[in-house]
């Protein structure tokens, strides 16, 4: 397109008056349809890039909460720190927490469970293309909402739990709480959007043959936290349109001269904030049910137990929260009744660990990094679950909740736990999804570091909290820090050098992604000799996926494919590898294949909600604008048709184009 | 690097791993801090010691479990790692095995449970009180109000904040509420912890056994100066609970006449009055002098300060008001002659002048707190905590010799 | 990209802008004059991106050219639109305001719409594809504004005539007007071959009936009672006496809900108010309340009469007349076996501004004492 135009002044007569068929006249009204470039990824709906997108943005975040961490480890270093004042270290450790669980946690899982669940039961895609860029780009708005507050005026100071009153405009006076509302809710519709999506590809878009109990115990785990995404994300959203009412339209939820009670705000939270953290495990368990027996050459032990446990925890999940209010006075009634839910919903997570390490018992374990991550996480949440099983003995808890045991205990059971997963996914996947191998040499310094870094920094904290360092305290003093060598000064001590040496094995992690992007090892299709229909696939994968949907006879389909049992001596026989098996789905490929096509409807959307949620903040005027943009968009989205028409592509489609062709 | 070889490497590395952790956590057990003023296994209380009997019990059911599954993990790696034997048997799980290892945890948290339940309800029982003590916390201190009880010798009711005193050996109730936001009680020598929520009244036993002191802190974050809202229970003898009560009811003693004290007491009159309250203190018209924190102070209150020299902090019992040579008589002293060095109170010779002065000087510079006169407009121009009164030094010596006669 | 008509636009922008910043600099930064300028770079910058992004509407060959020019241009009402709401801009600046914004409504649509109706007639000789990529940049703007003004007349309509009959008309108008239309489109469904026609009429039907009935409803206003409450301000009437207050009494609350750990509870029984505390079981004659804390006292009454629960809480003088008034809290009159609520907040101590106490009108000597410290 040249950038002066000037008409053409030939003038061609013609004997008859044709009739002219129509012209590209349309301008920038075609739809973004390029396959390569920064458009191809900004405008996609293709579920692969948009989980590569979600990883990308879930990194960025975890590296930013990452350092707001390390700052407040830095200030507790010594006693009357000074590196960060009382204002600074509360919106420190509030953004710290928020950043890490909403901007981080659930992203990272979501760029997983789009990326391979798809794969994973043989779909081309998931139910709603668009419908999952939004989700995506509502994140990624709302993060920015977010963190826009620390330039706008001071961050969110009230804690990631954010009690009223204290979150109300007399005890928190500055913009940063009704960034952190108007974040959340964004983010938060997000996941609502995604969690809708996957529950409908998982039940409508498996392949044929690919009954519910033959689906991988990833997908599995997916399911069950989008269930608990649909039922407990509605929860916080009320409460926290409750207080952006509170702070910004002068309503009185939560206000106690008004009558109000401030434990309707805690039970609200709560309620959202227990499944929550089913939410942000569940994923990593289903990451390391795949990554275990591929590594143990071995299908997973008791593969009903483990996926009803997880339906069992998701379900019982919903009836424990009030364990994290066992000290705000609830009642001896309520109190004992929790505290009882609360162990039994340790019974089905000790039954996945059991499976988990009877699934390498009699194996043949190979030890890769991401075997190892896994391993990891089976250790370390172990510790964090046994920890967790003596926060659930009510009266011990009154002494241990709001001290450092806890802190302790939920690092061990997130970094220990969900973020060792993700890791161990990353070792696992990358092969696949960017058709190189992580170097392994790398990958163990990362692994080591890691693990030796996390027990540094959170095992002391088990000593910090039983001998009575609270919370949430932006110093600590000699004065009730004890006697001897090993007193609480020790202690803190450690864990802030343990931070470090953490920050060290996920900065390897960085190396090792750079590193192997500029000169990996190319990765064959099937590295790992893996079980499961997402390796099937050329690596990274073809744009459509399969060249043909397979067909499921087995759980564990692949590895069927792979190995035939002698029966007579029980010993697996190898009958061809992946390659060939991908080769011959290439030779057999299906040739019609329909792909839904980009659109720019998912990212407009959601910067008109991003102006719409600063409307809030900044006056109607920007509401109403905020407003035109998300109705016009929806018109937009809706009238348009899910497939490009043919006329968008340049040179149109059904020529001699490289575009993929799209038919009827 | 063969994949045999490599495995044996990493199972060499994993079985030096365990054993590094194993001697690392024995370490780490061994490794506390000598007498941490907050530490939750040295309960000095009925209260405490029935939670430090359920902590026990669980803390060990979870560290045999912890050591087991060490076990388990390590042996699996080292046994079954790869060391060229072919693709094993296909097995998919064994539906006995896995019935019974759900069953044994279920049985002991049952086990677990009925403890708890137990306990639960023991700890919550209030029919057997003593003696009640209101406590409401305020950004960032905490206010102890003992209404009437003539068995104790409480005629009229007292107030105080920072240091609760109590009777040792007694079944202490008190009623938390809070001004503000949610705060928490928390002594941990005594009793677990209990939020303190505006609006509503939660109840919590405190027993001490014997006489002391014992170190607290508020546990729910309640804003700035989360960190500097501490306490101590001060439990005495009978008798010097009484000694206490009598004390603390005494009619006010004004400084003598022309001593720094007496221009100190006028200072009062000027500046403090406005929301520190000294029972039985009169203007110089002879009316009583009533103190208006409602007025001044967002959440209606300031610590009372009749009786001030009685307890040995302040400011929300961040600061001593003890020199550090005389500290050590106070609160390491045996339990037996506790009381009597408690009542003597700080005199001006213990007294922790520079911490005090500081305070008068720019109480806002030592404490973070919601003091900035031109930023007061979200509580209707109400400050949150003590400003900055531009108290020239000659004004801070006569408050300081002022306040020592308030005892 | 930048073709010849967007030339001149960005020309203009240009100038403009530059003249902005040479009258910011030399004149006045705060005057009209800089905002004049600034609209009008703005405007034309907007004017330029609007050519570039259509390539001035012109076709790309001659040819084409010569084909669209065979086209007779067809009918359109919007150019009567754009002179309609020119005359009624002009007109409302002399008389109403609503004037004026409805003549700018009518010609921005009107300008909107004739400009792309143009555009899209010149794009190709095949007057289908022409209006389809008419409808492709218009209909994202007319169905959600259409769907949004309909909505919107409907709504306004109906809550006038709700508004302004009495209740009981309005239930039975509701109940009436929804079967109605459940029934039509009953039967409209049933008959799937019925002409558009007919259903158009009776849609027609419908939308007049309604609309004439809010306008005339709208302009005979809400009705009395509706009117009486929001001036004298009904529901805050506090008597609290023992007998029934017109308004705060109408339906009292029958219970409190969320209501735990309160401060103390006061029980009415056989005549006798009884106040306990929350934590200690027996009965107290003295309530103490720390000051300024905003705490929750229980009033259950189980006694068949009503009764209700009254906190005297001293005087406070009304300002600027050196009167002193009483300051009273009460609750809603409370039947048998129900409970309210009163939460209170006591600024200052019972020796500064005592004596405070509870009190249940209808009892004689049932007070009880409430000490501030």
């Amino acid at each position: 397109m040249a950038i002066i135009e000037r008409p053409s002044t030939e003038l061609e007569v013609s004997n008859t008056p044709s009739v002219v068929a129509p012209s590209t006249t349309l301008g920038n009204l075609r739809r973004p349809v390029q396959s390569t470039g920064w458009k191809s990824w900004l405008f996609t709906v293709d579920h692969k890039k948009i989980g590569i997108m979600y990883g990308v943005f879930a990194m960025i975040f975890f590296i930013i909460g990452g350092v707001e961490a390390l700052l407040i480890r830095l200030q507790l270093a010594a006693p009357d720190g000074k590196v960060l004042s009382a204002d600074l270290y509360n919106q420190m450790f509030t953004m710290h927490a928020t950043t890490m669980v909403f901007l981080f946690a659930m992203p990272m899982a979501a760029a997983f469970a789009n990326y391979f669940l798809p794969l994973q039961i043989g779909a081309r895609d998931v139910a709603f293309p668009r419908m999952n860029a939004l989700g995506l780009w509502f994140l990624v708005v709302g993060g920015l909402v977010l963190n826009a507050a620390w330039f706008l005026g001071g961050a969110a100071d009230g804690g990631w739990f954010m009690y009223a009153p204290n979150s109300g405009p007399v005890f928190s006076p500055s913009n940063g709480v009704d960034f952190w509302t108007l974040g959340l809710q964004i983010a938060g519709l997000g996941s609502l959007i995604g969690s809708i999506n996957l529950i409908v590809t998982v039940l409508n878009m498996r392949a044929p043959g690919m009954t519910m109990m033959k689906l991988p115990v990833f997908t599995w785990m997916i399911l069950v936290v989008q269930f608990l995404l649909v039922f407990s994300l509605p929860v916080i959203t009320v409460a926290l349109v409750l207080l952006m009412f509170q702070r910004s339209f002068g309503a009185t939820f939560f206000d106690v001269a008004q009558g109000a009670d401030p434990l309707l705000w805690q039970h609200l939270f709560w309620i959202f904030g227990h499944p929550e953290v089913y939410v942000l495990i569940l994923p990593a368990f289903g990451i390391i049910s795949e990554v275990l027996p591929t590594f143990s050459r071995k299908p997973l032990f008791g593969y009903p137990f483990v996926v009803f446990s997880g339906g069992a925890i998701g379900f019982v999940g919903f009836g424990v929260w009030a364990h994290h209010m066992f000290a705000a006075g609830l009642g001896p009634v309520s109190v004992a009744v929790f505290s009882v839910a609360t162990m039994a919903i340790a019974i089905p997570t000790g039954v996945k660990i059991f499976n988990w390490t009877l699934t390498m018992w009699g194996g043949k374990i190979w030890f890769t990094t991401a075997m190892k991550f896994a391993i990891g996480l089976v250790v370390l949440f172990t510790i964090g679950g046994l920890s967790g099983v003596t926060h659930s003995v009510a009266p011990s808890d009154t002494q241990q909740t709001d001290t450092y045991y806890i802190v302790a205990h939920f690092h061990y059971v997130l970094f220990g736990g969900m973020v060792f997963g993700l890791f161990s996914g990353f070792y696992y996947w990358w092969p696949k999804m960017f058709g190189k191998m992580l170097n392994e040499r790398l990958g163990s310094w990362n692994f080591w570091l890691m693990f030796i870094g996390m027990n540094m920094t959170f095992g002391p904290m088990h000593i910090l909290g039983l001998q009575g360092q609270p919370r949430r305290m932006y110093v600590w003093t000699e004065a009730r820090a004890g006697e001897g060598f090993f007193n609480l000064g020790f202690w803190n001590l450690i864990s802030s050098i343990g931070s470090f040496v953490l920050a060290l094995g996920v900065l390897f992690f960085l190396i090792n992604v750079v590193q192997t992007a500029r000169k990996g090892k190319q990765a064959p299709f099937d590295p790992w000799d893996a079980r499961t229909l997402e390796w099937i696939t050329t690596s990274p994968p073809k744009e459509h996926n399969f060249d043909r949907i397979p067909t499921v006879h087995h759980l564990d389909e692949f590895f069927h494919r792979k190995y035939v049992e002698d029966e007579a001596t029980h010993t697996m026989k190898a009958i061809a590898t992946g390659e060939e098996i991908v080769r011959n789905e290439e030779a057999n490929a299906e040739s019609h294949i329909h792909l839904p096509s980009a659109s720019y409807w998912p990212l407009v959307l959601a910067i008109g909600v991003g102006v719409l949620g600063l409307g809030v903040l900044y006056g109607v005027p920007i509401m109403v604008l905020g407003a035109a943009i998300v109705l016009l968009s929806s018109f937009g989205w809706v009238m348009e048709p899910s497939v490009a028409e043919d006329s968008d592509y340049d040179p149109p489609a059904g020529g001699t184009s490289k575009e993929l062709a799209s038919h009827g | 690097m063969s994949r045999h070889a490599m495995s044996a490497r990493n199972a060499r590395r994993v079985r030096a791993l365990a054993i590094t952790t194993l001697v690392g956590a024995s370490m780490f057990l061994a490794g506390c801090a000598k007498d941490a003023p907050q530490d939750v296994f040295q309960p000095k209380g009925e209260n405490a010691a029935d939670i430090n009997n359920l902590q026990y019990m669980v803390f060990g059911i979870a560290g045999v479990v912890g050591v087991i599954m060490t076990v388990l993990f390590v042996v699996t790696m080292t046994k079954f790692r790869d060391k060229g034997q072919p693709i094993p048997e296909q097995s998919h799980g064994k539906p006995a095995l896995e019935i019974t290892l759900t069953i044994i945890p279920a049985l002991i948290l049952s086990v677990v449970g009925v403890f708890t339940f137990r306990g639960v309800f023991d700890l919550a029982e209030t029919k057997d009180t003593e003696l009640v003590i209101n406590v409401t916390g305020q950004q960032w201190w905490w206010e102890y109000d003992y209404p009437v009880q003539g068995d104790w010798g409480i005629d009229k009711p007292i107030i105080t904040s920072g240091q609760l005193v109590m009777p040792a050996g007694t079944k202490v109730l008190i009623r938390e509420t809070s001004r503000d936001v949610i705060h928490s009680y928390w002594i941990p020598a005594l009793n677990g912890k209990r939020d303190a929520v505006p609006g509503r009244i939660h109840t919590l036993r405190l027993h001490a056994d014997n006489p002391g002191i014992y170190a607290g802190q508020c546990t729910e974050f309640c804003g700035l100066s989360h960190a500097n809202m501490r306490m101590e229970a001060v439990a005495l003898s009978n008798e010097d609970f009484a000694t206490w009560v009598k004390n603390q009811q005494a009619a006010y003693k004004a400084p003598q006449k022309d001593s720094l004290a007496e221009q100190g007491e006028a200072v009062f009159l000027n500046q403090c009055v406005r929301c520190h309250q000294v029972n039985g203190l009169k203007k110089p018209d002879g009316t009583a002098a009533i103190a208006a924190p409602d007025e001044n102070v967002y959440a209606g209150a300031a610590p009372n300060l009749s009786k001030f020299m009685s307890r040995n902090t302040f400011a929300g019992a961040v600061w001593d008001l003890l020199k550090k040579e005389c500290r050590g008589n106070v609160w390491d002293a045996k339990s037996e002659e506790f009381g009597a060095k408690y009542l003597e109170g700080v005199s001006a010779d213990c007294l922790n002048e520079v911490d005090l002065r500081r305070w008068l000087r720019n109480a806002p510079a030592m404490k973070p707190m919601y003091a900035d006169p031109t930023k007061l407009e979200p509580t209707d121009g109400k400050y949150r905590g003590m400003p900055y009164l531009a108290l020239s030094e000659s004004d801070i010596d006569k408050l300081v010799a002022y306040l020592l006669t308030l005892k | 990209m930048i073709t010849t008509g967007s030339k001149y636009f960005y020309g203009v922008t240009a100038l403009a802008t530059i003249a902005m910043v040479l009258y910011m600099l030399f004149v006045n930064p705060n005057d009209i004059g800089t905002v004049a300028l600034g609209s009008l770079a703005s405007a034309a910058a907007l004017l330029g991106g609007l050519t570039s992004f259509t390539r001035d509407s012109t076709a790309h060959t001659a040819k084409e050219a010569v084909a669209t020019a065979e086209q007779p241009a067809p009918a359109a009402v919007w150019p009567l639109i754009v002179a309609v709401g020119i005359v009624m801009l002009v007109f409302g600046l002399a008389t109403n305001p609503i004037v004026f914004v409805l003549g700018i409504v009518a010609l921005v649509a009107g300008g909107v719409e004739w400009l792309v109706q143009d555009y899209a007639s010149r794009a190709s000789a095949d007057s289908t594809f022409n209006s389809q990529l008419r409808g492709r940049l218009l209909h994202p703007l007319e169905f959600p504004v259409a769907a949004a003004v309909i909505v919107g007349i409907i709504a306004i309509s109906f809550s006038r005539i709700m508004l302004n009959i009495s209740k009981s008309a309005g239930a039975i108008v509701f109940i009436i007007v929804s079967s109605l239309i459940l029934i039509v489109g009953f039967l409209v469904a049933l008959k799937p071959n019925m002409r558009g026609r007919a259903v158009g009429a009776l849609c027609s039907v419908g939308a007049v009936a309604l609309i004439g009935a809010g306008i005339v409803t709208g302009i005979s206003g809400e009705r009395a009672e509706l009117v009486e409450a929001a001036e004298e301000d009904h529901y805050s009437h506090m008597e609290c006496g023992a007998e029934a207050d017109k308004y705060f009494d109408k339906h009292p609350n029958n219970a409190v809900s969320l209501k735990s750990a309160t401060l103390a509870t006061i029980t009415v029984r056989d005549g006798k108010a009884v106040a306990t505390l929350s934590g200690l079981d027996t009965p107290v004659e003295t309530v103490t309340i720390p000051r300024s804390n905003n705490v929750q006292v229980l009033f259950r009454n189980m006694d068949a009469e009503e009764h209700r629960l009254v906190a005297e809480l001293g005087e406070k003088p009304v300002a600027d007349t050196g009167v002193k008034e009483k300051v009273e809290q009460c609750t809603q009159l409370t039947g048998e076996d129900q409970v309210n609520v009163l939460t209170l907040n006591i600024p200052k101590s019972s020796e500064a501004a005592g004596p405070y106490k509870f009190i249940v009108p209808g009892l004689e000597g049932q007070a009880i004492e409430v000490y501030v410290p």
